[in-house]
């Protein structure tokens, strides 16, 4: 039976990524192949052509299987850390030249950025994919190395690229073999089925419903479980599904309950996988002629993910002026009812901001949403662009109060610093604070400058690369300039607790005249310690960010202006440019975890505050005075990206005039140029009630930051930490 | 310039009339009711609340304020010698000390609700509530008038226990009445609230005779005011009224001993339990089977 099964094959799914058994017969296992990739190291070749030798060696030697309980192949390479390519990788890492290595470790050692090579932020042309199959793929690469080869541009380097590319895609192929010979092993008729539609996708581009899926899924193990490159969206899923599920309705090839089940199963591989940063998928939001494109699809697949409940994939919904009300309340209405996987990106503020930096209208409407929020051109031109550092804007205060000296490493970090009391007025504390962060900046440009201008040598992209027509047209690899734009984004963590900080010092230290930088100094120093009436004080203080004060929201200006006038339209070193981002994924926990006490009340170690969001329990005046904090905010300072995050009572948002309300709330917070915005709605009673007793509450899952969590796996102080923001909301 | 005593403003109020609101909650009120969620409202005059959970016993209030001291590590206040001045809460670093009754002017509390009229849209909008808004009737009709010239949509949430004047005040700058209905019979009205309910139900018939927009509010508590026959009597007597838009149903909880107990006033909320949708549901058939129309559940 192929149909009708999920609830029978869901123990397997839920174990497909997680303990899953081969027959030793079909090749080699994980452990294995991960020893045996280090003679490719060996070869005297160019990068690009050792990477794709050792893709052919892990294609046509890792053990397979075809499940009769799955629709889709398992490759015994499921294990994500390490990759089977990461010890190679790590070997071609080496022969780099690095010129700022000991900048580098003083960044991320000292917590002032936190800096990594970023391979993790791409997304193919799925259109491509679609249109070409992975035979037409690797048919239209091969014609463009002729083309070069006849102009005369088809250099060593092109050549590489382009031979990395054959040997990768022929290997693809020759591992589609192999999973329809096992498939076809099986006397099974939905083994059977799945090989019908393997070999379709063998032969060309994907035929119906199933294919479709299958080539995504597929795309995803061969660039992400194999070349080691993440794949950061299954794309705009109504957009690219429709006229399959249409055609196949129409055709009586599959029926709605059909391609539901497919589509569950489809989910599953995510959820089995459930990487902690979630798998993305967007939609809605407009098409290129400007008309909306939430369609029955979209619904399909909200119906779906919403049943199923995973906390990946996690569904990004592009909400535009002419995205109908019912859809916005229908998917309020999953928000509310704990479908914390879901954030809302409006297309209005995105456009607002390309059309700052010089892309157009259609380029923005068009925007793939990719990682946790962020956007990006795709179709006519294509951006892939990486996240390098994260600046942390806190340190700046650590070193002011310091001598200059990190605590970390105990080394000097930035410019020196003048004795506390020459600094005689707000003005000189602030220039000073943003020589601080002006010194990070550079440091971490220079850093990154240096390692991205090898990226291609890295870490080839063999199969990312031939689904961008640009990088086929040059001959260049995608993570070096064969994207029509090549940009690196700039990260930021502690906003609104920086801001918060210096509302504390220019109110408390220079307007009122109460405390002393001095005091400040052996307070934090201290971490409060001897100084805990001052520390209260601090924690009551109430001009912080996301109140809506004018007074305070202008600090989140000038950092933002700041932050952009430094960073946006840099070039960086592999033909694109920088491009500041107030987002920060996980580093608020981390770069905190480096960073001594703060103006702001902050502990030592402490989180800090993350995105674009006030630091936790800061905002006291209500969601609409959060929202006009953010709205302070010029967008365009940060076209790497501007999530906020928001928590609100459940009482605030029940029935239908509370999901009235909640629109009219995004209607008013994308007009004004919001961008990504998540929810979290809860109270502080149930997540007590959920810490007490989890296994009553399993299902119950936290939005984070860019991805969300079952509350019941956190750790307890993670936990507190989320009743005590629930604590502090109004209901 | 007019001034009222307030004790809060509330944004992204969104049961206080339609749409995204925000709500002033203006200080005293003319009846007692003994659910009252809002004990900081009663009086007119301002008064100290000392959130206890809050207090760390550190005595910096005491400092400054000879009717705070702490004893063994208890707060002692002397609520009686408190001239509410506010001194003390500008020492409390923990914020267990507030004053409710500060005072705003008609000018300042029109800056404070304009704030988010971004959020406004063609639906929402602001809301006076208390306490008894119609109390500060001069102060409220000023304020209305404001919004009004703004193009703001202005609701007034009161108990109608005032003198009709202070509806005729306000009548031309308010788009919507949100009027409570505590219970038919004026015995239990008076043992509810402390005070009978004729001028109520007669405020409410001149009300209807305006044709101005109204929207009932029936706070529902197990044991007080829920019985069938209590809501025969509210549903025969609401039913012939013209220009009722809804009739919504509250349910009483008992989340404000705290509050209470922070102003030092006796705790009078009834120690009954907060009736739960399919409860609400049932009152709503009652109501429905009298003729009345529009019934909400506000837990639905």
């Amino acid at each position: 039976m192929i149909f009708g099964t999920y609830a029978q094959d869901e123990e397997y799914l839920w174990k497909k990524f997680r303990a899953p058994q081969f027959d030793p017969c079909t090749g080699i296992d994980q452990d294995t192949a991960a020893k045996e990739i280090m003679r490719f190291a060996e070869l005297d070749a160019p990068a690009p052509i050792v990477k794709a030798r050792a893709f052919e060696f892990l294609a046509e030697n890792l053990q397979i299987e075809v499940d009769p309980h799955d629709f889709f192949p398992a490759f015994a390479c499921w294990k994500r850390r390490p990759c089977p390519m990461s010890p190679l990788l790590a070997e071609l890492r080496k022969r780099i030249p690095l010129q700022q290595g000991e900048l580098w470790g003083l960044l991320n050692q000292s917590g002032a950025s936190n800096i990594w090579i970023d391979f993790d932020h791409s997304v193919p042309e799925w259109d491509e994919v679609f249109r070409l199959g992975f035979p037409g793929l690797l048919r239209n690469a091969m014609e463009w190395r002729e083309k070069h080869r006849a102009a005369g541009t088809l250099d060593v380097a092109k050549e590489a690229y382009f031979e990395g590319i054959r040997i990768t895609y022929g290997a693809m192929l020759r591992m589609l073999k192999r999973f329809i010979e096992r498939a076809q092993g099986h006397d099974n008729a939905r083994c059977h089925f799945v090989a019908a539609s393997l070999q379709r996708l063998h032969d060309g581009p994907p035929q119906n419903f199933f294919d479709a899926l299958q080539a995504i899924y597929l795309y995803f193990m061969f660039s992400e479980h194999i070349d080691h490159l993440q794949v950061r969206s299954l794309g705009n899923l109504d957009w690219l599904l429709t006229p399959f599920y249409d055609r196949d309705l129409k055709d009586d090839t599959f029926t709605d309950a059909q391609m539901r089940e497919m589509f569950d199963h489809f989910f599953m591989q995510w959820g089995s996988i459930d990487n902690y940063w979630g798998q993305p998928v967007y939609l809605g939001g407009t098409r290129a002629d400007g008309s909306t494109q939430v369609n029955h699809l979209t619904h399909f697949i909200l119906e779906e993910a919403a049943k199923l409940h995973l906390p990946t994939p996690k569904i990004q919904i592009k909400i535009a002026a002419n995205t109908p009300d019912e859809f916005i309340d229908k998917v309020t209405a999953l928000i509310r009812d704990q479908n914390q996987s879901i954030v809302l990106v409006g297309e209005e503020g995105i456009r607002h901001i390309m059309t700052s930096h010089g892309y157009t209208e259609e380029d923005a409407r068009t925007c793939l949403i990719r990682g946790c929020y962020e956007f990006g051109s795709r179709g006519r031109v294509h951006a892939n662009t990486t996240g390098v550092g994260h600046l942390n804007m806190l340190k700046p205060f650590e070193l002011i109060f310091n001598n200059g000296i990190d605590k970390q490493t105990r080394k000097p970090v930035g410019v020196p610093v003048p004795p506390l009391n020459a600094l005689n007025s707000f003005d000189e504390f602030y220039r000073l604070y943003i020589q601080e962060l002006d010194w990070i900046i550079e440091a971490n440009i220079k850093v990154v400058n240096d390692f991205e201008a090898h990226l291609a040598s890295i870490n080839p992209a063999n199969v990312f690369s031939p689904t961008i027509p640009n990088s086929l047209r040059t001959g260049r690899d995608a993570f070096d300039d064969g994207c029509d734009y090549n940009n690196s984004s700039l990260l930021t963590t502690g906003f609104g607790s920086a801001i918060d900080a210096l509302s504390v010092i220019e109110e408390l230290v220079y307007k009122k005249g109460e405390i002393s930088l001095e005091k400040m100094a052996a307070a934090l120093n201290a971490n409060w310690e001897g100084y805990e009436e001052l520390h209260r004080k601090i924690l009551t203080f109430r001009k912080r960010y996301g109140n809506g004060i004018p007074e305070v929201d202008r600090f989140a200006q000038m950092l933002s202006r700041t932050l952009g006038n430094r960073i946006n339209g840099r070039p960086n070193s592999r033909g694109g440019v920088w491009e500041s981002s107030v987002h920060c994924a996980k580093q608020f926990i981390h770069q905190g975890a480096k960073t001594g006490a703060t103006p702001d009340g902050r502990f030592a170690g402490e989180e800090m505050s993350k995105n674009a969001s006030p630091a936790m329990g800061a905002d006291v005046n209500g969601v609409t005075a959060l929202l006009r904090s953010a709205l302070a905010i010029d967008a365009a300072s940060f076209p790497g990206d501007f999530p906020l995050d928001v928590m609100m009572h459940p009482s605030s948002v029940k029935g239908a005039d509370g999901l009235a309300a909640w629109r009219q709330l995004l209607r008013v917070y994308f007009a004004g140029n919001g961008v990504a915005i998540h929810f979290n709605i809860f109270d502080a009673a149930k997540l007590k009630e959920a810490q007490k007793n989890p296994e009553k509450y399993s299902g119950l899952q936290i939005r984070v930051c860019g991805w969300n969590v079952r509350f019941t796996e956190m750790a307890k102080s993670e936990q507190d930490m989320y009743i005590r923001r629930a604590e502090s909301i109004i209901e | 310039m007019t001034e009222a005593r307030y004790i809060d403003i509330k944004r992204f109020a969104v049961h206080d009339g339609p749409g995204i609101r925000t709500t002033l909650f203006l200080k005293g009120c003319s009846l007692r009711c003994i659910w009252c969620h809002n004990p900081e409202s009663r009086f007119p005059q301002p008064e100290l609340a000392i959130h206890y959970p809050k207090c760390t016993c550190c005595g910096e209030c005491a400092k400054v304020c000879f009717c705070h001291k702490i004893i063994n590590g208890v707060h002692e206040f002397d609520r009686q010698a408190c001239k509410a001045c506010g001194q003390c809460t500008q020492t409390c670093p923990s914020g267990a000390l507030e004053l409710f009754g500060r005072t705003i002017t008609v000018n300042e509390a029109a800056a404070k609700l304009l704030e988010d009229r971004i959020f406004y849209g063609n639906g929402g909008g602001i809301t006076l509530s208390g306490g008894e808004p119609l109390l500060h009737s001069g102060f409220c009709t000023e304020l209305l008038k404001k919004m009004q010239d703004e193009g703001i949509h202005g609701a007034v949430d009161t108990c109608g226990n005032v003198p009709w004047s202070a509806f005729e005040r306000v009548l031309p700058y308010t788009d919507l009445f949100l009027y409570d209905f505590k219970c038919a019979d004026a015995e239990k009205h008076r043992r509810l609230t402390g005070c009978g309910n004729e001028l109520i139900l007669e405020n409410l018939k001149k009300l209807d005779a305006t044709r101005k927009n109204i929207e009932i509010r029936m706070m529902l508590a197990p044991e007080q005011n829920m019985a069938p026959d209590d809501l025969q009597a509210a549903g025969k007597f609401l039913a012939p009224f013209k220009n009722i838009s809804a009739i919504r149903l509250l349910a009483y909880h008992s989340l404000a001993h705290s509050k209470f107990r922070a102003v030092g006033h006796p705790d009078t909320l009834p120690d009954v339990p907060s009736p739960d949708a399919e409860t609400l549901d049932r009152a709503a058939e009652i109501l429905r089977s009298c003729g009345v129309k529009k019934v909400v559940n506000s837990l639905n």
